[in-house]
């Protein structure tokens, strides 16, 4: 059962509303303890302070208006039961609140001791109601999840097994084989590849649902990875004569994204987008932007396949969803690949939709968002309205000493990254995101708001830092130096906005230099400040 | 050169039969223990030079046996490869920071883990310096 009201925060501008409610109050309940705020800002600093057992809300503050009053009450305390106080013709605001999870309205006029006392205890039983509810949904949720963790991890142990075996026999290592046993046995290890796709997308989905997934944004080049995908998916496109066609806009900037992920995604929809076309068919990869908005990439992958009828079109991303069409084709799959698609694109603030024409084949598009440096910038290099006097950046760089560089040196570089990050002022430096995909030997970049001369306690603290990297010293040698930004007077008539866009430009400039002018990134890949 | 030694530690048979097949196709010398204490056991008897870790075994788990041979003078040199059918989340970051050398999710890639097994073995310190005695 819920406890007992104890302490009301009332929020009321009306000094007159505010001794009636109080009055209304005591009459009721003497020992109650009434904290009464004029305003929203009160209201919020109050609640972080306190949690009070019910708030009693006029929605129209001097500081806050309507909808946006109970909303952001709601946001700061999501747990406390809100009784609303409305005007008389407010009625309709109130009721609007009431259904975005405000417990009940009085109107002011009609409030007698009575009646404020019952509202109040309903609300407090009725929040506690749903708490419950919602602790018991999500203890729900959190079982299943575990459940299907569990399972697909003891459905891996017996399809290791088979995978080994299957393959120790493929490979001779069990005694020659007849061409069609060798036949018969890549059939079985294509179906145990299938099965470990589907295992791992389970994992996939239910780690979506439980918000787990994690993205490891990157600077990258769009253009290298639809390659990359388009290399993976030849061989299964050229066994159905699939013809797979590549446009990518070459004015294209770099994007913020995780490759691994956008690679997830592509591979995704292009896979589904060749099972659905017939032989002699194509599929093409685009990337481009467009007018509207250069804030964002648009990725496209566009079939001429049988396409996707408007009732299964509203369905495609749900899980589990599977046209019904298509039994007669090999049903691969769980139905969680477009799911899964969705949700890594929303993870990152971008959509994905699909447009199709039964007969003529689908095209699914997502947008990935454009790299941008000076918006990344801003906030670290300015300052009370100017750009700070001076700016540093640091290289970070690490250099495998062995080649190939033994273990995980993946891990141990991001680990690196990890703790530089550690290591920075976050309200005046930026750790630029690392560019490319991770390799070898990789630089990790930090624009830094300090002047040449006194970069070196910031060298010798993360120096310092990473040499406590479990590995790192047996995997890289560290080089880390600095290097002033050039930041010239603000050219006439130039705002603060373009005046970061130059110097965004101009720590570009040196990155692009320190990484050896690396082709991928040259000329045309360039990011655009936006 | 020696053929090098190499320990899978697997509680599952079959699948310990399999990959010494497979590794002993590749040239390496095999012993195998099916739980964490015959791990560490012949682990100390055997100074292999490379252990292939599975991380679900009876009687101390991987994490276990990982903990272990770090401890242990004669055998901190070692690389570990962990293989083991649990999500990498979470479990890869615990295992490389208990000393392993890298994670493998089951089933995992033949020609990836023959590839890191011989890189292992050609970077690290063959033995160690309790080898000599």
């Amino acid at each position: 059962m819920s406890d007992p009201v104890t302490r009301i925060l009332l929020i009321e501008d009306n000094p007159g509303d505010q001794d009636l409610v109080r009055l209304r109050l005591c009459e009721s309940q003497p020992d109650l303890k009434v904290d009464c705020v004029p305003r929203l800002s009160d209201a919020l600093a109050s609640l972080d302070r306190e949690t009070p057992s019910l708030v009693l809300l006029d929605l129209n503050l001097p500081d806050s208006r309507g909808a946006d009053t109970f909303r952001k009450i709601r946001e700061k305390a999501p747990n406390v039961p809100v009784v609303v106080l409305s005007s008389q013709d407010d009625e309709a605001l109130a009721i609007k609140a009431v259904n975005h999870g405000v417990q009940d309205y009085l109107i002011k006029g009609d409030i007698t001791s009575k009646r404020l006392e019952q509202a109040m205890r309903y609300a407090v039983e009725r929040q506690s109601l749903v708490r419950s509810q919602e602790m018991a949904r999500k203890k729900q949720i959190d079982f299943k999840n575990q459940f299907l963790s569990h399972v697909s991890h003891e459905l891996r142990t017996p399809l290791t097994c088979i995978h080994q075996y299957v393959t120790l026999m493929l490979d001779g290592l069990a005694g020659p084989l007849q061409p069609d046993q060798t036949d018969h046995l890549k059939t079985v290890l294509r179906s145990v590849n299938q099965l470990h796709a589907m295992i791992r997308d389970l994992l996939e989905a239910t780690r979506a649902e439980s918000g787990k997934l994690r993205v490891e944004p990157r600077c990258i080049a769009l253009g290298t990875l639809i390659e990359q995908a388009v290399a993976m998916m030849n061989p299964t496109a050229q066994g159905k004569q699939v013809g797979l066609e590549v446009g990518v806009d070459q004015r294209i900037p770099l994007v913020y994204a995780d490759p691994d992920r956008i690679l997830e995604v592509l591979i995704n929809l292009m896979d589904n987008a060749v099972k659905f076309t017939p032989a002699e068919g194509a599929v093409t990869v685009k990337a481009c932007l467009q007018e509207t908005d250069n804030t964002v990439v648009y990725v496209s992958v566009c079939d001429t396949g049988r396409g996707i009828s408007p009732e299964a079109k509203a369905l495609i991303f749900e899980r589990l969803y599977q046209d019904p069409d298509s039994i007669d084709d090999n049903r691969a799959g769980l139905g969680l690949g477009l799911f899964i698609c969705r949700e890594l694109i929303r993870l990152r603030q971008g959509h994905i939709t699909v447009v199709s024409e039964p007969g003529l084949g689908s095209t699914f598009t997502f947008t990935v968002p454009v790299y941008s440096l000076a918006r990344l910038l801003t906030p670290v290099i300015t300052h009370g309205g100017a750009v700070r006097p001076s700016l540093v950046l640091m290289e970070v760089n690490l250099k495998p000493i062995y080649n190939p560089p033994r273990g995980n040196w993946k891990e141990t570089w991001q680990q690196c990254l990890e703790t530089v990050q550690r290591c920075v002022y976050l309200d005046k430096d930026l750790v630029l995101p690392p560019i490319g995909s991770t390799s070898p030997t990789e630089t990790f970049f930090v624009v830094a708001s300090t002047d040449i001369e006194h970069s070196g306690a910031m060298i010798t603290r993360v120096r310092e830092q990473l040499s406590r990297v479990r590995e790192l010293a047996a995997k890289a040698t560290v080089t880390i130096t600095t290097s002033p930004v050039e930041i010239s007077l603000p050219v006439p008539g130039e705002d603060l906005k373009q005046q970061v866009e130059r110097i965004a430009e101009r720590v570009n400039a040196m990155v692009l230099h320190a990484m050896g002018r690396d082709a991928k990134f040259n000329g045309k890949g360039h990011p655009k400040p936006s | 050169m020696a053929r090098r030694k190499i320990l899978v530690v697997d509680d599952d048979p079959d699948l310990l039969r399999a990959l010494r097949l497979r590794l002993k196709a590749n040239d390496y010398d095999i012993t195998t223990a099916g739980d964490g204490y015959s791990a560490i056991a012949t682990a100390q008897k055997e100074r292999p030079d490379l252990v292939v870790l599975d991380l679900g075994l009876p009687v101390g788990d991987g994490f276990v046996v990982l903990e272990r041979l770090q401890k242990s003078n004669a055998l901190a040199g070692v690389p570990v490869i962990v293989l083991s059918a649990r999500d990498p989340q979470g479990n890869e970051e615990r295992a490389l920071k208990a000393g392993a050398t890298a994670y493998f999710q089951k089933p995992a890639d033949n020609e990836e883990l023959m590839n890191v097994i011989r890189v292992s073995l050609s970077t690290s310190n063959p033995g160690g310096e309790a080898r000599q005695a």
